[in-house]
């Protein structure tokens, strides 16, 4: 990786603004040699990481180091990109927008300060992990579950602030959190929420403040280092039940979202009910090339041998219940004879009850693991993914319209198709997994014109990506144009009142500070 | 042979029964708390450094535990060599090289995941008595 330093930056300022933040920290926790850089670059990256290269990293352990290396970086003009555990992998990991910022690394504030069974959340700083959290409640012998996402190597709070989703009933994870303390640009310190009395007990309940909410505004945001923030957790239920559908057909998604939506507005489902196809079963079986060996797309016929071979269903609905058993019984014949409707076989019913096992990789029960991003081993090489993921309502028309316009682009560009639809309620989140070998640069120029393609064609029928990797955020950012790009220009102003020199996360999203305006145009894949 | 490889991993974990009290998790979700003591002074505890900063991936049951599982059985090795801290053949500067290089699906580890006095245990661990 080579050395890149912050625009306008001197090696001789440089090395000043390093010195002092070694002073704050101890030279130990400034990460500046080469080995340092490559370590924070994105792992995944489409092609070279260089166009997100960071020039090192500083690592605080309290929120008064993280004020005073903020006020430095505001002396020195050097900008920094926070990140809680620096593990969104498919986003970027743990790189910046603009290359030459210094990684600000919140892993080492890694406490669990509070932990409420009674109310059921939990107050966190960023360098939790979905494991440290989870451990402390298995330790403590809490009753109360997790949700938890794909990766759940990453950290919690990290996770929420870029939006992550969950398979759970918490599982809009961003919805979870309730009350934050927030370092500002200028290294003032603000508690949000109720927090914003000194020594208020509602401050982690209450998800309102008093005059504007401006919680969710540090979220997918470049406006504050986020250093504490507090999240509701599940109350662990007494039993639970899996309702296993193998739904056999590309076209059926259609009749599962008009079924299972309606029994999640109501309330009577409350899981995010997640729906993939069937490639996500099947990268857990081994590589491509043992089951199609040429570079192209699997084609249909083979498809159809595979889903023969291995008894998949085209789709996956693994719908789990929550609660006293009676209500769950209850619920589970609603949706059973909601699916009969349109599905001779009846599900595959797994039960349990508290006291019992878990199963070690479900997401639908809060349990942490990363082996789904085994994923990456699907193509072989140094394997990555990227993740296309816009938006849609939970609707069989606006569903099915989706499913036929990428699914047309995706195999335009020949390459083979791995969605999953995740119905959050009056939405569903459409991820579409692009995987790719990154030492093989034909596959990576294709894999990005594929997915300009993908932002193109949808946002032209009227959707648009909840979270992209950096080298797509102005991309995306772009397509939301409503009056001249009046959000953007909203953000924009807020940034530059709040930050003006532009130092915390300049294009985060694709929100430039005027200080940087000009690297907008760098950086987009 | 797919359903042998995948049979074979499950052996890893211990049979699910069903008790009073809930069973032992399987170990990566279920790490050893990380020594106490400073992250930069050499010569803490490797097999407990291991588990915790490590053990997210190559504990029973692990994403890279997985991953190597297919590797070693594909070269005849026996399946528990998929476990590192069972390798007899990993060196010090080997674990040093691929902790901070990354190999494969492996991330490389930055100095917050794992100081140089950490990986130094770890390696000294896993390249035990070679």
């Amino acid at each position: 990786m080579q050395l890149k330093l912050p625009p306008r930056t001197s090696p001789k300022q440089f090395d000043a603004a390093l010195a002092a933040f070694a002073r704050v920290v101890g030279k130990d926790w400034v990460l500046a040699s080469d080995a340092d850089r490559d370590a924070y670059s994105d792992i995944y990256a489409p092609g070279s990481a260089e166009p997100w290269a960071s020039s090192a990293a500083v690592a605080p352990a309290s929120v008064d180091e993280v004020r005073a290396i903020v006020r430095l970086a505001n002396e020195h003009k050097v900008p920094l990109w926070p990140v809680s555990r620096g593990k969104n992998l498919g986003y970027g990991t743990a790189a910046p927008r603009m290359a030459g910022s210094v990684v600000l690394d919140l892993g080492r504030m890694n406490k669990i300060i509070e932990l409420d069974a009674r109310l059921a959340y939990a107050v966190l700083e960023p360098g939790v992990s979905f494991f440290d959290l989870y451990e402390e409640i298995q330790r403590q012998k809490l009753p109360l579950w997790l949700s938890v996402p794909g990766n759940a190597w990453g950290s919690v709070l990290g996770n929420a602030f870029e939006h992550g989703i969950g398979y759970t009933p918490y599982g809009l994870h961003a919805r979870n959190l309730c009350g934050f303390e927030v370092v500002m640009p200028d290294g003032d310190l603000v508690r949000t929420g109720m927090g914003a009395m000194a020594g208020n007990h509602a401050w982690h309940l209450h998800p309102l403040s008093y005059g504007p909410t401006l919680d969710l505004a540090f979220t997918q945001s470049s406006l504050g280092v986020v250093t504490r923030a507090g999240l509701w957790l599940q109350p662990a239920p007494p039993s639970s039940l899996e309702l296993v559908f193998d739904i056999p057909n590309e076209d059926d998604i259609g009749w599962v979202i008009d079924t299972i939506a309606p029994l999640k507005i109501s309330g009577l489902v409350d899981q995010n009910v997640f729906i993939p196809s069937w490639l996500g079963k099947m990268v857990l079986k081994g590589q491509r090339a043992d089951f199609w060996d040429k570079p192209s797309a699997i084609p249909e016929w083979r498809v159809a041998e595979l889903l023969k071979q291995y008894k998949l269903g085209y789709w996956q609905v693994a719908l789990r219940l929550y609660g006293d058993e009676t209500v769950v019984k209850a619920k589970a014949d609603i949706v059973k004879a909601a699916m009969a409707r349109h599905l001779a076989a009846p599900p595959a019913e797994h039960w349990w009850h508290e006291g019992e096992p878990m199963n070690a990789i479900d997401t639908t029960m809060g349990v942490p693991s990363a082996v789904p991003l085994q994923m990456s081993d699907w193509v072989g090489g140094r394997g990555a993914h990227m993740g296309f993921s816009p938006v849609v309502p939970a609707t069989s028309e606006h569903v099915l319209g989706q499913l036929k316009r990428s699914r047309k682009i995706i195999a335009d560009h020949d390459v083979d198709f791995y969605a999953s639809f995740t119905i959050g309620g009056r939405f569903a989140t459409n991820i579409n997994m692009l995987m790719y070998d990154r030492d093989q640069p034909a596959q990576i120029d294709n894999i990005k014109k594929l997915f300009n393609a993908l932002i193109a064609g949808t946002a032209q029928a009227g959707y648009g990506e909840y979270r992209t990797h950096l080298g797509w955020m102005d991309t995306v950012m772009d397509t939301y144009d409503f009056n001249g790009h009046a959000l953007r220009r909203l953000n924009e102003k807020i940034k530059d009142a709040l930050d003006p020199n532009g130092v915390i996360a300049p294009g985060k999203q694709g929100v430039w500070p005027s200080a940087y305006r000009a690297h907008a145009k760098e950086g987009r894949a | 042979m797919k359903r042998l490889i995948l049979g074979v991993a499950l052996t890893l974990v211990p049979a699910a029964v069903v008790l009073a009290d809930p069973p032992p998790l399987p170990p990566y979700q279920m790490r050893a708390s990380a020594p106490a003591g400073d992250r930069l002074a050499v010569g803490r505890d490797g097999k407990a450094l291991f588990e915790n900063h490590c053990g997210y991936c190559h504990l029973t049951f692990g994403m890279g535990t997985n991953l190597l599982m297919k590797q070693r059985l594909a070269i005849g090795a026996p399946p528990q060599s998929a476990l590192l801290a069972n390798r007899d053949d990993l060196t010090a500067d080997y674990v040093k090289g691929v902790v901070r290089m990354g190999k494969g699906a492996m991330p490389q580890q930055t100095r917050v995941d794992l100081t140089d006095a950490e990986l130094a245990s770890v390696a000294a661990y896993l390249g035990r008595g070679k």
